[in-house]
């Protein structure tokens, strides 16, 4: 007899970044689906939806309403680090966790939230690392102006200082701003090794097109010479950007094709999003199966059950343990280009042998 | 354009928590645990441990001078306050403690990072002010030397423009301060005592 058990879905359906937040909503309707169809565990779990359409002040209120009426105490949600935020005191109040899906900055380790994709140091550290030795250090730096943005940018710009680079050049547009027109002038002027583009939705598709159309007047803007890299973008988006993606190197813990995550049987995610959020409710339903009455327990309860044993989840910073892929848009495709596996996240960059080693220098075949 | 903040390196880095046993100490240690510190809690003394430690956190509601190793305002590391009462005369105390940074109970699920990179920034500026009004009050010690020196130049042949000029020389010309070079000069002339030729040193 399988035990019935509510969980939140926070996803906006519209909006200026639903590309991203559909495949998060796939990812976890379908966990839900391989969860209750799996006669292995106990539970039948029912979701119970809320829609903040991409509209940052309704995302705290709709989460608490989940919490205040219904049974949920576990909330999948969130795509931005911005609504992240908003919703963690609600959390706090009611007991509640969020399992949060996306690629963020890092520099957080709430008591209310499991962080189920990539932080700094499995996606954008392993990136400049695997970019400097074949491109070079010169680097300008794109970003949405918010905290995604800002921080990644801060980061990426001490990393490129250690390493004894230069950034030419940093600028920010508002979320859904797509005028783009003055970061390409400055592009074209600097002439940089690589461009790291930390822009989210309309405005990272806008930039990309319009610096394809940039490559195309002058070939030294293209991937073998000066290509754009990105910790977000995944196959979710690519249909947006079209062949203006060709040649973009992105870092994330699943590309199209490959298998070593999420754990379990399934590997057909369209976008590491959606396997991220598939995960969430997969690890969720390991934690509460066989335990009832487990839904109501702590964050810090469940992870210290033996249950947790099989989860990828660290019970100090309640990050993932993730592979780390470099992979590069090829005929509409991603190609993983490197790879490592078993990274446990850093989210304060404290620990530097979390850091992917080994990072082989681009072979060239002499003629 | 200011320069980027310094973050510390929190690699291992040991924080003592001055506290009773209670959540705020749970709170703060998952806390620290999480970012990558190594903690300790102690009550009601600091144990000699803490001398080692990186960051303290201290009550401030319960606690009184004698619970540290070092004299009120004299921490070896940046200290954060842990604050309930607002009563005034505890605010007095933990500003005479040397607070570099405060964190308000009840300490909830976040907080310590930035008290932690707030605290480290203000003491490395109170550490380098310290240095920097020590070196000048040096300076300024030596004032009369400097005075002795450009006369006694003077009175040898100098105008009192030139003395000087001549003093900042010997100086820079030894990698030395003003002051130093007006010792040298002070100390010569009075082993010369009574008078001889002046000469003019450009050693």
């Amino acid at each position: 007899m399988k035990r019935l058990v509510e969980i939140g879905l926070l996803y906006s359906q519209e909006g200026s970044y639903a590309p991203l937040t559909r495949a998060c909503r796939n990812g976890a309707l379908l966990g839900i689906q391989d969860v209750n169809a799996n006669p292995d565990l106990a539970l039948e779990l029912v979701a119970v939806e809320r829609d903040p359409k991409c509209n940052i002040d309704l995302y705290e209120p709709l989460c608490t309403d989940i919490l205040r009426n219904s049974t949920a105490r576990h909330v999948i949600g969130c795509v931005t680090s911005w609504s992240r935020k908003e919703v963690i005191p609600g959390l706090e109040r009611a007991g509640g966790t969020l399992w949060y899906p996306s690629p963020y900055e890092g520099f957080e380790a709430s008591d209310h939230v499991v962080y189920t994709h990539a932080c700094p140091n499995q996606h954008l550290l392993p990136l400049l690392n695997w970019t400097f030795p074949r491109f070079g250090r010169q680097g300008y730096l794109t970003g949405s102006n918010y905290i995604w943005g800002w921080e990644m940018n801060r980061v990426a710009r001490a990393v490129i200082t250690e390493h004894g680079g230069e950034v030419l050049g940093e600028r920010y547009l508002p979320i859904g701003d797509t005028d783009v027109d003055r970061m390409l002038a400055e592009i074209k002027i600097a002439r940089p090794n690589f461009i790291l583009n930390s822009l989210i939705g309309g405005s990272s598709y806008a930039f990309l097109k319009a610096y394809a159309k940039l490559g195309r007047e002058d070939p030294y803007f293209t991937a073998p010479t000066c290509p754009v890299l990105s910790c977000n973008l995944t196959e979710s988006e690519l249909t947006y950007i079209g062949t203006a993606a060709e040649g973009l190197i992105s870092a994330g813990p699943y590309f199209v094709g490959w298998k070593s995550w999420p754990q379990g049987p399934r590997h057909d995610f369209t976008s590491s999003f959606e396997a991220a959020a598939y995960s969430a409710v997969r690890t969720l339903a390991l934690l509460l199966n066989g335990r009832p009455g487990a839904e109501n327990e702590k964050l810090a309860d469940l992870l210290q059950s033996p249950n947790a044993d099989q989860t990828m989840i660290d019970v100090e910073t309640h990050h993932t343990t993730l592979p780390v892929l470099i992979a590069q848009v090829t005929n509409g495709a991603f190609e993983v280009l490197q790879s490592w596996e078993d990274i446990p996240a850093d989210p304060y960059l404290t620990h530097p042998d979390r850091l992917p080693q080994d990072v082989q220098p681009k072979l060239t075949v002499i003629k | 354009m200011r320069p980027p903040l310094h973050i510390p390196d929190l690699h291992a880095a040991r924080a003592v928590i001055l506290h009773r046993p209670h959540a705020l100490v749970q709170a703060i240690t998952r806390q620290l645990v999480a970012i990558g510190l190594k903690v300790a809690a102690s009550w009601p003394e600091l144990g000699p441990e803490a001398l080692g430690a990186d960051f303290v956190f201290f009550d401030v509601d319960m606690g009184y001078d004698a619970q540290f190793p070092w004299d009120a305002g004299n921490a070896p590391m940046p200290l954060i306050a842990l604050i309930g009462s607002e009563a005034p005369g505890r605010i007095e105390w933990a500003i005479a403690q040397g607070s570099d940074a405060q964190m308000l109970k009840p300490v909830g699920d976040s907080g310590v990072y930035s008290a932690l990179l707030i605290a480290r920034q203000s003491f490395e500026a109170r550490q380098s002010l310290r240095a920097e009004i020590s070196d000048l009050r040096a300076r300024l010690a030596e004032r009369q030397t400097v005075v002795r020196a450009v006369t006694l130049l003077a009175a040898h042949g100098d105008c009192e423009a030139d003395a000087y000029a001549h003093l900042r020389q010997l100086a820079m010309s030894r990698r030395e301060t003003i002051e130093q070079a007006a010792q040298r000069i002070v100390a010569r002339f009075s082993t010369e005592e009574g008078g001889g030729n002046v000469r003019r040193d450009h050693s």
